[in-house]
């Protein structure tokens, strides 16, 4: 018996869009993930494709790139499912916490390195850290609070850093989600508000690591700003990241409200095929294994760090399914012989080839699976890192696999 | 600045730091130049075994029966540096009874103790050991932390007047007529150089011997090997186990505290600069060991490396696992008529006291003192303290989450007070300086997180001016820590790389193409 129309594998920006892109259509959604993918570690901006320079059409950049590069998963949707996938993430985050381009096309943002980064859809708390000059700009540190060190950003970016301590909380040993649940309550905002004003010299815009809290990051940017009466914003740092939870909770808020069933912790660890079909796949759910059939499926289960991808001494496999993996002729080949290189190491253009509904095929071209998509980083021929394209990626699929499940 | 000493020994490794300290005790004043920090050659790119020689007795028994000895000495002066973990050589199958009666033997006639054990006692020791196996033989191997020990020595060293240059380059032995009188020098970081007279010149430096002679116009006999090792993210085993068959790759597995070290290889080498660990080696060694201990073939490594050792070569030897791993003292006046000059290579890490002793007491009788060596018994100054792994666990087991204070490098525990320690010494001149005397960068996410915190200390301390703008020291030891992990990425490592990539190249943002910034290292 099929409890649902659409099974959606992986919990990260790619099947959440998938299943918020379902779900608004009318369809009866399960979301399953083994863990909330990479959001929690790296989810901040909106990254789309970070080749294209600043400041410039990113319309135009996207299509050419495309253009260039016809294997790209972009190409299988274009720069107008693109943006319609983009604007539907948006309508999700109304202000005062939205999130928009900063100007024409991709700008930059500092981070937590001292360095920039460029993207395009940056959240309400980072504007303010796009387009800033070294003069203006303090950057914050906390002492103890060792994922975001403030002397290394302001040395890089050669502007003025100050280390607070927070003696009120005995905080040696801090964690970024300890700090944003102090960044819930009004009293800590404003004392810490306090604190910085105390400690600037005219400065006009004050940087602060990712943490202005889970639940109300736009209230606690508000009161900084008051109290400090300088424009304050969120940098950027060593995972987890505050800002991709507050996406996490916002998608799982909205999914539930509309009727999804949400199973986070249950690995799925094998499908049944027949006939080019999936008939259902194997949850588990110690001590219990349990079988969960839908008419379409769509797999977002991530890379090697999600679990999308798993390999061993000689090759990359896809565990699910085992559907082939797009990769290099042996592992030698998997990495270049320097971390940096002009290009992307190899292993990172591994994954699945699909159709332009973005289902899996084999090396000929022919679907392997008539009702199972793929969609995230899963799939081949993207390098989300080098790229910056990794959120965009995501969306952008997600959103259009979905649709292509939904309405073919 | 032009210096002068009475012995000036080329070389930071064990060798090297072991005759400064031999010399110290014995009243001589000495000078130890090194090229990069302690331990940045072979001493530090070994398994860190403390050999029972038990490995050598059937082909080599004089470096059996030096190893023991040493064996027996080092437990003295350096319990603090040992694991007692004892060891077991393990015949499988395909290895046969005859090698191991054989084995047992050359144990016994070297003075090396042996205890037979059947496959069950083996299998209740270790019960990992493949199930398949037809005996084992206990034997007194441990494991030896070579990082300590050498900075021990040195300390020891320098408490009693010896002086160290490190990151000190020799770029030219001075000469007068057949002697020679010391050395040029070049500061690596500042660029400058300076002349250093001496009476004697040791040149200590391991696979490097060549090197240093060559600007003499001299050379010796010495082999180069690459040995490849792989380190797994746990311990696979209380011993150290040893396969009961004749040398060969792939037969040996080193404890050592929450990790284990597989070895080896043994490939002629030429090029010292780069030697890096191959895929086909990393599947040779998971091949073989897992023969040993099957669970290795689902195993997460952290690491590999590999270190070069000089064999002294013997003539007519073709393969280098006959060649002796006994060590050698030239002296190149009665060899090559130039006074004043003499090298020690060869050896084993475990032999660097004994090494050390014969060079200074050829010194001296050279010098015609008469001064007894006292490293035999003088034990290191630390001797008396735990090991580095327990005294973290204690002082952890006594803080609260509010008095430990903030913990750099949450693999291996670093207390970021270790560090501010380091620094306030003043002593440490490089990024790498640090890491060689922490544990950081050591435990499994091999400094991914950790680095970025140490470079935040730094940049807190101003200690990091002439890296404004351009992230070289981030980027340098992201470099550096490829060359180690790249052999081993598949299964869970492959994860961790993603996760650092992602955070480097994606968040961080940082590229190949960076303007490089001025030379000049940490200050």
């Amino acid at each position: 018996m099929k409890n649902w129309d659409l099974i959606v594998i992986g919990m990260g920006l790619a099947g959440l869009t998938a299943a918020r892109t379902a779900v608004e259509m009318g369809a009866k959604v399960l979301v399953v993930g083994r863990g909330i993918g990479s959001l929690a570690l790296f989810g901040n901006t909106i990254d789309v494709l970070g080749t294209v320079p600043p400041a410039t059409d990113l319309a135009g950049g996207v299509t050419n790139w495309i253009a260039a590069h016809p294997d790209h998963p972009y190409a299988r949707m274009g720069w107008k499912g693109i943006e319609a996938s983009l604007r539907a993430f948006c309508e999700l985050f109304p202000a005062p916490y939205a999130f928009a381009p900063d100007g024409e096309g991709n700008s930059l943002v500092p981070t937590g390195a001292g360095t920039l980064r460029p993207t395009y859809l940056l959240p309400a708390t980072m504007v303010a850290g796009a387009r800033i000059t070294a003069k203006e700009t303090l950057i914050v540190g906390f002492k103890g609070f060792k994922d975001f060190q403030g002397d290394t950003v302001s040395l890089h970016l050669q502007c003025r850093g100050v280390t607070l301590p927070l003696p009120r909380y005995g905080l040696e040993g801090l964690t970024a989600l300890a700090l944003a649940r102090l960044m819930d309550g009004v009293p800590f905002r404003e004392r810490l508000g306090e604190a910085i004003r105390r400690q600037t010299a005219g400065e006009s815009r004050i940087g602060l690591p990712a943490i202005l809290g889970i639940k109300d990051p736009a209230g606690a940017m508000r009161t900084l700003e008051e109290v400090t009466g300088a424009r304050v914003f969120e940098i950027p740092m060593l995972p987890p990241s505050i800002p991709g939870m507050r996406i996490f909770h916002r998608f799982r808020g909205l999914l539930i409200a509309k009727g999804a069933t949400f199973l986070l912790g249950n690995p799925v660890t094998g499908a049944e095929v027949r006939q080019n079909r999936c008939e259902g796949i194997t949850l588990q759910n110690p001590p219990l294994e349990r079988v969960c059939r839908a008419e379409n499926y769509i797999l977002a289960s991530g890379r090697f760090l999600g679990g999308g991808l798993v390999s061993d001494m000689d090759r990359i496999s896809e565990p699910i399914f085992g559907l082939p993996v797009l990769q290099p002729a042996s592992r030698g080949d998997w990495f270049g012989e320097r971390f940096f290189e002009a290009q992307a190491h190899p292993i990172h253009r591994a994954g699945l080839l699909t159709d332009r509904g973005l289902r899996p095929v084999d090396a000929g071209g022919r679907v392997l699976l008539k009702n199972v998509r793929a969609a995230g980083s899963i799939l081949a021929n993207h390098q989300a890192i080098e790229e910056h394209s990794r959120e965009g990626i995501d969306i952008a699929t997600g959103f259009h696999a979905a649709r292509e499940a939904l309405l073919s | 600045m032009d210096l002068k000493t009475e012995v000036l020994i080329i070389g930071g490794g064990a060798t090297g730091a072991g005759i400064a300290r031999d010399l110290a005790l014995r009243g001589i004043p000495c000078l130890l130049v090194e090229r990069g920090d302690f331990t940045s050659g072979a001493s530090g790119r070994n398994q860190g075994l403390l050999h029972s020689g038990a490995r050598y007795a059937v082909n080599d028994p004089e470096a059996a029966r030096e190893c023991i000895s040493e064996n027996r000495i080092l437990r003295r002066i350096a319990p603090h540096c040992i694991e007692d973990t004892g060891g077991l050589f393990v015949s499988l199958p395909e290895d046969g009874p005859e090698y191991r009666a054989s084995f047992i033997r050359a144990c016994e006639a070297a003075g090396i103790d042996t205890r037979p054990l059947t496959p069950h006692e083996a299998l209740l020791l270790e019960p990992r050991l493949n199930p398949e196996l037809i005996g084992a033989v206990q034997v007194p191997d441990g494991a030896i932390d070579p990082f300590t020990l050498v900075m021990e020595n040195a300390r020891d060293a320098e408490s009693r007047g010896a002086r160290f240059l490190l990151h000190t380059e020799v770029t030219d032995l001075l000469r007068s007529g057949s002697r020679v009188t010391g050395v040029r020098a070049k500061d690596r970081i500042t660029g400058e150089e300076f002349a250093i007279a001496a009476a004697w010149v040791v040149n200590a430096t391991g696979a490097w011997a060549n090197h240093i002679l060559g600007l003499a116009g001299l050379k010796i006999g010495i082999a180069l090997s690459k040995g490849s090792m792989l380190i797994t993210n746990t311990r696979l085993s209380e011993r150290v186990i040893n396969r009961c068959r004749p040398p060969a790759s792939g037969d040996i597995i080193v404890p050592n505290d929450t990790v284990s070290l597989l070895g080896t290889t043994s490939l002629r080498s030429e090029d010292l600069e780069r030697y890096e660990v191959t895929p086909e080696e990393v599947s040779l060694l998971v091949t073989e060991l897992s023969r040993m201990i099957p669970a290795i073939r689902g195993e997460r490594f952290t690491r590999a490396y590999a270190g070069v050792r000089p064999l002294v070569q013997a003539e007519g030897a073709y393969d280098d696992r006959e060649i002796s791993r006994g060590f050698a003292l030239i002296d190149h006046e009665s060899r090559d008529g130039m006074a004043g000059l003499i090298t020690i290579t060869g050896g084993k890490l475990i032999t660097y006291r004994l090494m050390a002793e014969k060079a200074v007491d050829f010194i001296c009788e050279r010098m015609d003192l008469r001064v007894p060596c006292l490293t035999r018994v003088q034990p290191l100054p630390g001797a008396g303290m735990g090991r580095g792994l327990q005294d973290r666990l204690l002082w952890l087991r006594r803080q609260t989450p509010a008095s430990r204070g903030e913990i750099i490098c949450d693999c291996e525990l670093v207390p970021r007070e270790n560090v501010d320690a380091i620094l306030k010494e003043g002593k440490v001149r490089e990024l790498q300086d640090i890491l060689h005397r922490t544990r950081l960068a050591k435990g499994t996410c091999q400094g991914g997180f950790c680095v970025y915190r140490l470079l935040g200390v730094l940049n807190e301390l101003h200690k990091n001016e002439g890296d404004a703008g351009s992230n070289r020291i981030l980027r340098d030891f992201l470099e550096e820590r490829w060359k180690g992990i790249r052999p081993v990425l598949w299964g869970t490592s492959l994860k961790e790389e993603e996760l650092i990539e992602s955070i480097y190249k994606g968040l961080f943002n940082l590229t190949p193409d960076e303007p490089p910034a001025p030379a000049g290292g940490t200050r």
